[in-house]
């Protein structure tokens, strides 16, 4: 290697150095200051580690045990992947071996739903609930958040079933199996890894998604992990630094484990955007 | 023929079919469409959070759109909302994305520098990954820990108070960069990988430069990547809400950090404006709707010419 390339590696070292720690040090603070019993905004290494913060987290804030959270957060977030998956299925299934009038349209809308910030729908759906006796509700929760999914789960779902050829379903049928068990039997099986893609991203889209239940829930029981989190902000701005990582740790780990089972199909994905 | 023999042959095999759609499309329906349609009623009447007119609220034509129009702080949102995103997704997410995209194509040496050399890739790669995908809650909450009063970021500065307060703006453009920043790089990963080795070979052999090869064999190559990279990271990041209501709160400290997300919220939740807040959110409906044309119309195109 001559100088000039050796010189081009160090400054290639150091930008990578730097993109490491600009990513970094908001989520090492996030490890070390859960490991801490006196964690504070500072930048520290704590003095005594332990799982102190992690075993506070059975103490109730704001009279809810913030494991409640999780488990709240766990039961919208099977349901909502449940009904997506479903939904989306069948949907796609019509959309991708049938053809009529007003499918591509359709197909045009669902990316403009899919785009649409999450914001405007929250308010007029929290005004609609409030009139609907729906405020407060965990099945209110579960329809809204699956349909702010479902458009995004909706196009996985109708690229998985594009590229199951339709042509073994109808060597099925000439075989003389049915279209529901040609369905059953040949493209279910076919497309179960994709549906369990379309299962866990909407389970963890579902998991972390704030804007919802933030309009629509008000009862600190009710209440996800995204929105009851808020209650470790104490009044007067006293922050619980500690269990609030400690909790945001155990929190976002289903999302990291999913994303690691995921990742390969969700950066084909994006690299479907610009790759003919 | 027989219902039974109607209902196998024409019915499921054709237009009964269809049916299937029923759950997707009463869900999009009744979720999406129906609230988007009643937010524009509601911007007709002065329909408040509580008090009297939350129960009894009356049509009043358009004038909470005269109203927000002479609104200076209408103004305000939307100055700092078109600046929030221009730095954060334009300037911020998409440079830097490239860059990290270009860096993890350099060629590894051989050896132990080449080793040293993946091992930082891996690292960068990986944290700029997790930023995007732990839980927003979570990435708003550790942003503003660390803007606080004691943190790192005011130790760094050597400002000892929330920088968060002092410098709302620019907090939040910061960690909107750091969260988003993923979504371009991998795109233009997945870019950069689309050219042919040769051609770069082909370049060096021709004596271009870096510099050179960069500008006229890789930025060519990837421009409808870019493209489709500006106009998808600003509809997202005009649209952010959860980051900024963690760092800033609704009142964006006071004006200078107020998205218009944040906006609405605070009119409809703080201020019990819900009548206002859904003229204001729909105001910026037509601004994303608009941007979101832009993008089909861009896709349309590159599906054909490209």
């Amino acid at each position: 290697m001559g100088k000039a390339g050796f010189i081009a590696l160090i400054i290639l070292w150091l930008f990578l150095a730097s993109v490491a720690v600009f990513f970094g040090i908001p989520l090492v603070w996030l490890i070390l200051s859960a490991l801490d019993p006196n964690a504070s905004p500072e930048f520290k290494i704590p003095s005594t580690i332990s799982m102190e913060n992690f075993i506070r987290l059975g103490e109730p804030v704001s009279g809810v045990p913030p494991y409640m959270w999780i488990v709240n957060s766990t039961i919208i977030s099977t349901l909502v992947a449940t009904i997506v998956t479903i939904a989306s299925i069948l949907a796609a299934y019509v959309l991708t071996r049938y053809s009529f009038k007003g499918q591509s349209a359709m197909l045009t809308a669902f990316i403009v739903f899919r785009l649409i910030p999450p914001l405007i729908l929250a308010l007029p759906i929290m005004i609609l609930y409030r009139m609907w006796g729906m405020m407060n509700t965990i099945h209110g929760l579960v329809l809204a958040m699956s349909a702010l999914i479902l458009p995004f789960t909706m196009m996985i779902a109708e690229s998985f079933l594009k590229s199951i050829p339709a042509t073994y379903e109808e060597a099925a049928m000439v075989d003389g199996c049915t279209r529901l068990g040609a369905f059953l039997k040949i493209t279910l099986p076919l497309a179960a890894p994709g549906i369990a893609t379309i299962w866990l991203l909407a389970f963890v889209t579902s998991w972390s998604q704030f804007v919802l239940p933030l309009m629509i829930i008000r009862t600190p029981s009710l209440m996800p992990a995204s929105v009851g989190l808020q209650f470790f902000f104490g009044e007067y701005g006293r922050v619980e630094y500690g269990k609030l990582s400690a909790f945001s740790i155990l929190y976002s780990l289903p999302v990291l484990i999913v994303f690691l089972i995921v990742q390969k199909y969700l950066k084909r994905g994006i690299a479907g955007l610009v790759t003919r | 023929m027989s219902l039974s023999e109607y209902l196998k042959d024409r019915f499921l095999e054709g237009t009964g079919a269809r049916l299937l759609l029923l759950p997707a499309l009463a869900l999009i329906a009744i979720f999406v469409v129906f609230p988007v349609v009643w937010n524009v009623y509601v911007s007709l009447t002065n329909y408040a959070l509580t008090g009297p007119r939350a129960r009894i609220y009356g049509f009043i034509g358009l004038e909470n759109y005269i109203r927000i129009f002479r609104d200076p702080s209408f103004y305000n949102t939307l100055r700092v909302s078109f600046l929030f995103t221009l730095f954060s997704a334009i300037i911020g997410q998409a440079f830097l994305g490239l860059g990290i995209a270009l860096a993890l194509r350099m060629r590894e040496p051989e050896g132990i520098l080449g080793k040293i050399t993946r091992a930082l890739k891996i690292t960068a790669s990986t944290l700029v990954f997790v930023a995007w995908i732990i839980p927003e809650v979570v990435a708003g909450y550790a942003w503003s820990a660390i803007t606080s009063k004691g943190g790192l970021v005011s130790m760094l500065l050597g400002v000892n108070e929330n920088i968060y307060v002092k410098y709302p703006f620019e907090t939040i453009v910061v960690a909107n960069v750091w969260r988003g920043t993923a979504f371009s790089m991998i795109l233009f990963m997945a870019a950069l990988e689309g050219i042919p080795q040769y051609i770069y070979e082909a370049a060096e052999i021709d004596g271009a430069g870096p510099w050179k090869r960069f500008r006229h064999i890789i930025l060519p190559l990837i421009s409808h990547a870019i493209l489709v990279d500006f106009i998808l990271i600003t509809i997202w990041t005009y649209g952010v809400f959860t980051m900024p209501f963690m760092i800033v709160g609704p009142s964006g400290q006071g004006g200078p950090a107020q998205i218009w997300t944040l906006y609405v919220y605070y009119n409809a939740i703080n201020v019990y404006e819900v009548a206002y807040a859904a003229t204001a959110a729909n105001i910026m409906f037509l601004i994303v709707l608009a941007m979101i044309i832009v993008y089909l119309r861009v896709m349309g195109f590159l599906r054909r010419w490209w």
